[in-house]
């Protein structure tokens, strides 16, 4: 079970969906759920810079296009890993499965990349069996397809 | 995480009485004492209780959200349904526009034509009209010219003939009046023609 996640997602409809497939799971008993990438950085500042690191979630999903957004989830991955120390597992979670955009979030760190779908139990479950490797950084990246 | 027995009475008594029961991840954190198959139960209970109560809600969100792409997916095809229309709008209004230039056009096309046609017209009246005069001029000089001669001639001759000086004299009058009685009626339908128009 992951400690706590974070889902940056501009629909809020994703957000009921997420929270019911991963209690469903058993995947984490801290969920917490932004709508913009620009509260997601804000946070990821304030815990880099003043603390407590405890506070962080240790997995975040970061949706691709966020709409009302200052910069799109890749920008937020790069910022998290570049400018705020690089700590926890991190990746998208998109309806898009875009060659050109998948490569571009590894460049930037992200470690998988979940395609969003009607059923999205079976790919969270598949992740969750990956994830002592993400957290260890072992896994490879993953496109859950 | 364990609960405290006076806690753990709280929970069953409300469950049944109540049928209220504990939800959420918070469940997930209370372990049950060992051998205490009532509490065992109860948080078993509580489990499904939240399962179902999770899966129908992601069956509905599900439903939503799929419900959502496809009006979203619609909404799109109306979207280019009412520019298609209004594009067909626009190429109809141009269509009218250039007909109505064509309409006009073939409009002063046919005045132009029918203006040409009077003109041709006219100057066919006038070239008769010219003809006309021509002619009648020319004969009322011969007629003229004939008599003079030949009063001329008995005057050369010494042949003083009272009926023909009566007649010359006669004849250039009845032609000067005839002369400028058909100028004046040339004159007059020329005058009348001009004035129907």
């Amino acid at each position: 079970m992951i400690d706590s996640i974070l889902l940056v997602d501009d629909e809020d409809l994703f957000h009921l969906v997420f929270e019911d497939a991963c209690s469903l799971l058993d995947m984490t008993l801290s969920l917490e759920a932004l709508n913009s990438s620009d509260e997601a950085d804000k946070l990821f500042k304030k815990w880099f810079e003043e603390g407590p690191a405890e506070e962080r979630p240790k997995c975040v999903f970061v949706d691709l296009n966020i709409i009302g957004s200052s910069f799109d989830g890749i920008e937020l991955i790069r910022k998290i890993n570049s400018d705020y120390g690089n700590g926890v597992v991190i990746g998208i979670i998109s309806s898009s499965d875009d060659n050109q955009e998948i490569e571009k979030a590894k460049q930037v760190g992200a470690q998988f990349w979940i395609i969003k779908s009607d059923e999205i139990e079976p790919r969270l479950e598949e992740f969750l069996n990956d994830y002592d490797g993400y957290v260890a950084k072992t896994s490879p990246f993953k496109v859950y397809k | 995480m364990q609960v405290t027995q006076y806690t753990r009475d709280i929970l069953l008594e409300v469950a049944k009485k109540k049928k209220v029961y504990v939800e959420g991840n918070f469940l997930k954190l209370i372990e049950p004492e060992l051998g205490d198959t009532e509490f065992i139960e109860y948080l078993k209970i509580c489990k499904e209780k939240d399962s179902s109560a999770r899966k129908k809600r992601l069956q509905v969100t599900k439903q939503v959200q799929q419900q959502n792409k496809e009006l979203v997916k619609k909404q799109e095809e109306n979207d280019a349904l009412m520019e298609e229309l209004q594009m067909a709008l626009e190429e109809a209004k141009n269509a009218e526009w250039e007909a109505d230039k064509l309409r006009q056009e073939a409009e002063k096309g046919k005045e132009q034509a029918l203006e040409d046609l009077e003109l041709m017209q006219k100057k066919t009246q006038f070239e008769l009209i010219g003809k006309i005069v021509t002619v009648a001029l020319w004969v009322i000089l011969g007629v003229g010219l004939i008599t003079t001669l030949l009063f001329a001639f008995t005057l050369i001759m010494g042949q003083e003939n009272p009926i023909l000086e009566s007649t010359w004299s006669n004849l250039f009058g009845i032609l000067l009046t005839n002369s400028f009685s058909i100028i004046g009626t040339i004159m007059g339908v020329k005058y009348a023609t001009e004035k129907d128009t």
